[in-house]
């Protein structure tokens, strides 16, 4: 079988992909020069391809400290001339928002491309937020796809349109457009690589009010040329259909469910279909045209009724006899489907529903009882167990000081250890945002007498945690923060960062460490614990909570996942734990009431370790009363 | 293998055992089971050899929080007619569950000509140990499938892997499987090629074991 790459310079060829790795292939096809990210679900894999080719293809490619930096350094790189990019996840674009609302006055010199990969039924978020308002708020053209294919032409193709109109653009994905999968075919790679440069310019770039006050007239110019561009831009394609009552009008990967849609109702015939592939600004030219020639529309989009706002808008401003339908029958949360875009298809024509949904429904309701719950879990071997046990141990054992229903607070933060959620746990009260756990412990520092211990990983502590910690010194806010320490960006595919000591394409960095920055930020208490020595990790926390002031206890130990990949490979034995029971109680099942491992399971009456998935981490062993648990 | 003609007529898919250069219109294909069984792995060499053999792929996954021990399903569909990345309610040809409860959790996507193909070893969650939750028997699952799928095929994929050389390759005795039902349009020969090119040599061996071994049990249960 011939082998394809993500690199190869094969025009034509075609190659199995996911949509992240087609938005990188867009970006490689572009001749991209500078691409920076930092992970989040669902847009990591964009910056992990581009890091394993950068080196082949001359590109500068990083992981950057967080979203901000990342939009940053894309951005200083398009101001001297040169093709940049940055992706992030939904929520990283909020981190990114500062700059983001200046950078469009700005313009682009080096094409630019800001990469939002929206997460609707936030699979793996803390909210499904819309980032097409963020395009708006700031003017900033968006371009979605509707296919992976699409992503990757479009891709290409933002790099091009930034240039051409002098502007940053939005490429806005979805998590099934970048973790869907399919064959792309394959474009001419530009290999065209510019010296850059820094010209002085500061009536353009720096952002006195004078200067804003120049440049927002020329960024509204901008925008207004690309509205009228995108009317014959091909991703907005207007299918008419002879005597059409309902148009549709389908935005992004929506336009894929509504043709499906379309074709299983029998309508293709029947309907008028607009496919919008730029939300923002809108093809008003083909809407118009649409809008005039049927008496009823349906938007279908993913989330907010970001387009139909627009559309009602149009209908009004040029007093169109249309009615139209949106989010009365497609619903607002969630993803669509090719189930729901029908259903709403047929409520506004009549037509019948090919399949029996409410009886698949009650199907799956009649299922549902009988399902064991699978939540994701903490890996067996996970140093964050074993942190957990020493934090949750340490805090009871101080809060039972604060009065007999003293509890514990726990903010917490976002990575694997978001798990602890869940039981057997517990320790997680909040979740908000990147950092957010010590910033939320600041303020409750100052008005619950509890102890508060605020966590989060090692790569969240870099991202945007040291701001809040450096408020806790300034404003004195008795808290405890532990550094969760594995080594890794673990929940997002254990990418670098830097506490690593390693850069995105493998080159080697200083590490800076959480303890070094925690001690000249001046925090007095600052202690380094091995997650795996439970006692020892146990006591200096203790100590911690106990401290008056700011405390930081890191708690260091690898990776489950990274480790037994390194041991697999080096062909280390990995040696697992086994019950003795002659001296296990199998009434007593403290192993798995305080740890939850998914290697120890009950089995009849008994407690076993599951020996394939046992790293031999010992932590089992060291909480066992009876020391049953032992190393074969 | 006269109980598989519904699937065929509803789907023209007569005579893809033998050629593949026919027009393929729809095809869907949900694969299920739990973080670290390889379900991601199985949809990367269907849809490479997909496309060797001249096929449009469409599909998706859930990564990021479903990964850790969670319940994964990734989707491929085949064929001229696909747009969307997800299979819509009642339109899934062929269910290859891994895991007996996750064939379970997608049993209102089935067709009423699809299959399903099951692994019957049960990866219990921890959430059962914990008292939290309780596995269900496994007739109880089938039954539930044989009230949709006109037939269910079951294997014992973590036995006949082991057989293969490696515990691991179980994913791979259930891709042999699917090609067992000898309903799509892709050349035994280029998945087998597509497996050996993913894996090391020495495992490659045991891989191409597993894909045959599934491959001759699913042949002999639709026989």
């Amino acid at each position: 079988m011939r082998e394809l790459t993500i690199s190869s310079d094969a025009p034509g060829q075609r190659l199995f992909v996911l949509g992240n790795e087609a938005i990188a292939r867009g970006a490689i096809e572009a001749g991209v020069q500078v691409a920076a990210a930092y992970p989040g679900t669902p847009s990591s894999e964009i910056l992990a391809t581009l890091a394993g080719v950068a080196k082949e293809l001359g590109m500068y490619v990083e992981w950057s400290t967080n979203e901000k930096v990342a939009f940053e350094v894309a951005l200083g790189a398009s101001i001297c001339g040169v093709r940049a990019m940055a992706s992030m996840k939904h929520v990283g674009v909020n981190v990114a928002h500062d700059p983001l609302m200046t950078a469009s006055h700005i313009g682009a010199k080096g094409g630019l491309v800001l990469v939002s990969a929206d997460d609707p039924w936030a699979w793996s978020s803390q909210n499904e937020q819309d980032s097409r308002y963020v395009a708006l708020q700031g003017n900033i053209p968006v371009l979605e796809p509707s296919s992976v294919q699409e992503a990757k032409d479009m891709m290409a193709d933002a790099f091009r349109l930034s240039e051409e109109f002098g502007q940053l653009f939005m490429l806005r994905s979805v998590t099934r457009i970048g973790h869907g999968r399919g064959d792309i075919v394959l474009g001419d790679i530009s290999r065209e690589r510019r010296k850059g440069s820094f010209e002085k310019n500061p009536d353009r770039l720096a952002y006195v009010p004078r200067v804003a006050r120049i440049n927002k007239p020329l960024m509204l110019e901008r925008f207004e040329r690309i509205k009228k561009a995108v009317n014959t831009l091909a991703y907005n394609q207007l299918h008419m259909a002879d005597n059409a009552r309902l148009g549709i009008i389908a935005c992004g990967l929506s336009y894929s469910y509504t043709l499906e849609a379309v074709k299983w109702l029998g309508l293709e015939d029947k309907v008028s279909v607009l496919k919008v592939g730029t939300p923002h600004p809108l093809p008003e030219e083909l809407i118009i045209s649409l809008l005039k020639s049927v008496e009823e529309i349906l938007i279908v989009e993913e989330l907010d009724p970001f387009v139909e706002l627009h559309v009602k808008a149009i209908v009004g401003e040029h007093n169109i006899g249309v009615r139209v339908h949106g989010k009365d029958v497609v619903p607002r949360i969630g993803e669509l489907s090719t189930r729901k875009v029908s259903e709403a298809i047929a409520s506004l024509t009549g037509c019948k529903l090919p399949v029996d949904f409410v009886g698949l429904d009650r199907l799956e309701q009649e299922g549902a009882p009988l399902l064991p719950l699978r939540p994701p879990a903490l890996c067996p071997g996970c140093s964050h167990r074993a942190s957990f046990r020493a934090i949750t141990a340490a805090a009871q054992r101080v809060a039972r000081e604060y009065g007999e229903d003293a509890e514990p607070i726990y903010p917490g933060d976002i990575g694997c250890y978001t798990l602890a959620l869940n039981p057997p746990q517990h320790a997680v009260d909040t979740c908000i945002c990147m950092g957010g756990g010590f910033g939320l412990a600041n303020g409750m520092a100052h008005i619950v007498e509890a102890p508060i211990i605020a966590h989060l990983g090692d790569s969240t502590f870099f991202h945007s945690g040291i701001p809040p910690l450096i408020n806790a010194v300034y404003n004195k806010a008795n808290i405890t923060m532990i550094v969760l320490d594995n080594s890794a960006t673990a929940m997002t595919g254990f990418q670098p960062h830097p506490g690593t000591g390693q850069t995105a394409t493998g080159d080697e960095a200083i590490a800076v460490k959480a303890e070094d920055v925690a001690r000249a930020c001046g925090v007095k208490f600052v202690e380094v614990v091995d997650s795996f020595d439970l006692k020892a990790a146990t006591e200096t926390i203790e100590k911690a909570i106990r401290f008056q002031g700011p405390a930081l206890v890191v708690c260091r130990g690898p990776c489950a996942t990274i480790e037994l990949r390194e041991k697999r490979q080096a062909g280390e034995k990995i040696v697992p734990f086994h019950i003795d029971h002659d001296k296990c109680d199998p009434k007593c099942n403290a192993c798995i009431k305080l740890l939850g491992c998914p290697a120890i399971i009950r089995q009849g009456d008994k407690t076993v370790i599951d020996a394939p998935l046992c790293t031999g981490c010992s932590l089992c062993a060291q909480v066992c009363p009876y020391k049953a648990i032992i190393q074969a | 293998m006269h109980r598989l003609q519904p699937l065929c007529s509803s789907l023209p898919l007569q005579g893809y055992n033998t050629g593949v250069n026919n027009v393929a219109r729809e095809i869907n294909i949900l694969l299920a089971g739990v973080g670290g069984q390889g379900v991601i792995l199985m949809s990367e060499l269907l849809g490479k050899a997909a496309i060797v053999d001249g096929l449009r792929v469409r599909g998706s996954e859930v990564l990021g929080m479903a990964v850790r021990g969670g319940s994964v399903t990734s989707i491929i569909r085949l064929g001229d007619d696909v747009h969307g990345p997800l299979i819509p309610q009642g339109k899934c040809h062929i269910l290859l569950a891994l895991e007996p409860s996750e064939a379970l959790r997608h049993v209102s996507y089935l067709s009423s000509a699809g299959l399903a193909i099951l692994n019957t070893t049960p990866i219990v969650p921890f959430t059962v140990s914990l008292g939290q939750s309780s596995y269900p028997r496994l007739e109880q699952i089938l039954e539930k499938l044989n009230s949709v799928a006109s037939k269910v095929i079951t294997l014992d994929a973590a036995q006949i892997a082991q057989e293969a050389g490696s515990l691991l390759a179980a994913n791979i005795v259930m891709l042999g499987a699917l090609f067992g039902l000898e309903l799509l349009p892709l050349k035994r020969a280029t998945m087998k090629e597509a497996i050996e090119a993913r894996f090391a040599p020495k495992a490659a061996l045991v891989n191409i074991r597993a894909f045959d071994l599934g491959y001759q049990v699913c042949r002999r249960a639709v026989a």
